[in-house]
């Protein structure tokens, strides 16, 4: 009943026009860099973090929220129609999406996995509606051991579900850590790695580091003279799906829910684990699997169902614990940090009424997308006949801005530049760069946990295996690192993660 | 987008790329430069963890994973891809940091309105009604709405005659 109370408070701070206004642009931004193939939802929401600067806490992170989400409707729309996925997590939804476009049905997927990411989006959300007050009072008793043998586990996963090589992850991961390093040392005062450049006493610029690594690399690494895809929009009476349609996509949405729900709690796994397990499951449980690959409905509604509770789900560990459980989670824990708020625990004990009214913005987020998601696909589908070099400036404009402002220091632009060359030196050497992101943004939180715990220790090691909880997760944690030696095969889909 | 390498069969006989030479190179020197960085910040203290523990654990880890990582190569090495368009990298990194470099003294108007200018009018080729508008809507445009819409100050021109004009 209290939590009850607590959401319909948010609500009423949700609803404010300022709030709806923020939330509505926050769509719509969402939903143009999910259909724009190249800039993904962690640079999409970095660089766009600028306009929300001056904006109140709770206006802020229901917008970058808004954008996060959104994301993950819009990279649907070049699944279907161009057979080219705006984000990762909807790379599997080509196989089905596009196929369907091939046989005149392009409308019936877009609109299915319209409806699909709403009842995922919307069920992870009731999840967190109920998860958050007693997952949030358990994470009050989680002392320093117990928050460094998670983070551990977190970067495990990730590291080990990233892209093909895990020793590259490692470097990835490794990487990421170095540079959080950068600036005074919270605890001895004494400058790191600092090079006697005044501007990196406080630290790199975790904006300007995660826009110039995916955003201006993967500006780099375009190549000239690319064309400008033709696209056709279905027509509005196209967008009904059929009887027959509605019916064999409703199981695979209910599968894609517990599915992508599940995953989404567990600190390391991405969006695309989520949409590729899914798909995995329609493999295995649908009635019409020999279907699959050919068009079938299934494989457009499963996964994007799983990648949009996903998406909500991953909220929870940040909400309760203050864990981000993906790439784009860790930028907006970043967002969460520039505004003071610190996710976690305290969140609903310090700022009870903005993370009330945050999670309410996620109910009304879905409805607004469901509306300008599948009405309004002739409009989405009209950016991406802008040609290339207009929307290659148009970008290069935002990521400059998105650097400048954050210290309003051209040194944050020279910053970028930098971490998009070795972003794109990284996407060379098949390094994945989504540990880098999770650790960049953990890393001084993990080194804080760490040397919280030894000091309470007095340097004694054993405080994370003394402790039960600390000593599963250090062990889960070993176990998922040491599973190349120890013959522990991931999934052949997930060898192919594009996210990582 | 963006160029992958492939492994090669086993049993080839393709040496080692140099840039993958030279990526493992730079990743174990960096390694090894914040190991001895670490070490000089203190690895231990009294209370407990120095400012140079983690790092120095980070450091040993990137060395580690460099030497693993050339083995590897050694044992199969992995064939480029397609490679960069490096003109597209020379135009794009060089307008920036030129951009970088005159912003704080022409002013985010002026310095954005070129440095559009230049992308889609000489490395676009686009027409030159739709580079202008475009450039004037992107510096002029951006400026006004960031400066009066959102309260997100863009820098003026340090130059006197270009402040006064609004620039």
């Amino acid at each position: 009943m209290e939590t009850l109370n607590e959401l319909l408070g948010g609500f009423a701070t949700a609803m404010t026009w300022q709030n709806l206004l923020f939330a509505f642009l926050g769509c719509l931004l969402g939903t143009i860099i999910g259909v724009l193939p190249g800039v993904g939802p962690v640079a999409g929401v970095a660089l766009l973090i600028p306009l929300t600067l001056n904006l109140d806490p709770a206006g802020s992170i229901i917008m970058l929220c808004a954008i996060f989400y959104g994301t993950q409707y819009g990279g649907t729309i070049t699944s279907v129609l161009l057979n080219t996925p705006g984000e990762a997590s909807s790379a599997i939804t080509t196989i089905d999406g596009y196929a369907m476009t091939k046989m005149g049905r392009a409308g019936a997927a877009l609109t299915l996995a319209a409806v699909g990411s709403f009842i995922g989006g919307t069920i992870a959300t009731v999840g967190l509606v109920a998860a958050a007050k007693p997952l949030g009072e358990m994470g009050l008793l989680v002392g320093p051991p117990e928050f460094f043998a998670l983070m551990v586990v977190g970067i495990s996963l990730l590291v080990a579900l990233a892209g093909k090589s895990m020793v590259k992850a490692l470097i990835s991961g490794a990487l990421g850590l170095l540079i959080s390093m950068v600036g005074i040392d919270p605890v001895a005062g004494a400058p790191r790695f600092t090079f006697g450049i005044d501007n990196l006493m406080d630290g790199v610029s975790f904006v300007a580091v995660i826009v110039g690594v995916f955003g201006l690399s993967e500006i780099l690494s375009f190549r000239r003279n690319e064309p400008t895809p033709m696209v056709h929009a279905p027509g509005f009476r196209q967008l009904f799906p059929s009887r027959t349609e509605w019916r064999r996509s409703a199981p695979a949405m209910a599968r894609g829910t517990g599915v992508g729900f599940g995953l989404g709690l567990i600190p390391g796994m991405t969006g695309s684990v989520s949409s590729l397990l899914s798909y995995a499951t329609e493999k295995r449980f649908s009635r019409f699997r020999h279907q699959l690959g050919k068009g079938a409905v299934e494989g457009v509604a499963g996964p994007e169902t799983a990648n949009n509770a996903h998406a909500n789900a991953a909220l929870i560990p940040l909400f309760t614990l203050g864990i981000p459980a993906s790439p784009t989670i860790a930028v907006l824990m970043g967002a969460f940090l520039q505004q003071g708020l610190t996710p976690g625990p305290s969140l609903f004990t310090e700022h009870s009424e903005i993370a009330w009214a945050i999670i309410a913005s996620l109910f009304i987020g879905n409805v607004l997308l469901l509306l300008l998601n599948v009405p309004l696909v002739g409009l989405w589908t009209s950016i991406l006949r802008v040609p290339t070099p207009i929307l290659t400036a148009v970008i290069l404009v935002f990521m400059v801005i998105g650097a400048y402002t954050i210290n309003f220091s051209v040194f944050d632009v020279y910053v970028m530049i930098g971490f998009g060359l070795l972003g794109l030196a990284l996407r060379n050497l098949d390094i994945p760069l989504a540990p880098m992101v999770l650790t960049l943004v953990l890393g001084p939180l993990m080194e804080r946990s760490l040397r919280e715990s030894l000091e309470i220790s007095q340097g004694d090691f054993t405080v994370f295996t003394s402790r039960p909880i600390s000593a599963v997760l250090i062990g889960l944690g070993l176990l998922i690192i040491c599973s190349p030696l120890l013959k522990l095969r991931k999934p052949r889909a997930l060898m192919e993660d594009p996210e990582a | 987008m963006t160029t992958e390498s492939v492994t090669t069969k086993a049993g080839s006989t393709v040496r080692i790329a140099p840039g993958v030479l030279a990526g493992i190179g730079a990743f174990a020197a960096v390694g090894i430069y914040v190991l001895v960085s670490s070490a000089t910040l203190g690895l231990w203290t009294s209370l407990g963890p120095g400012a140079g523990m983690f790092p120095f654990a980070m450091g040993a880890l990137l060395v580690a994973m460099s030497a693993v990582w050339l083995l590897q190569e050694l044992r199969r090495p992995s064939v480029r891809g397609e490679g960069v368009d490096k003109g597209v990298v020379i135009s794009v990194v060089a307008s920036l940091v030129i951009l970088a470099s005159v912003m704080d003294l022409l002013g985010f108007q002026l310095s954005m309105f070129a440095f559009l200018l230049y992308h889609l009018k000489i490395r676009g080729r686009r027409a030159w009604v739709p580079s202008l508008i475009i450039a004037l809507a992107g510096s002029v445009g951006a400026f006004y709405a960031f400066n009066y819409g959102l309260n997100v100050a863009l820098p003026v021109s340090a130059f006197t005659p270009l402040n006064l004009i609004g620039l």
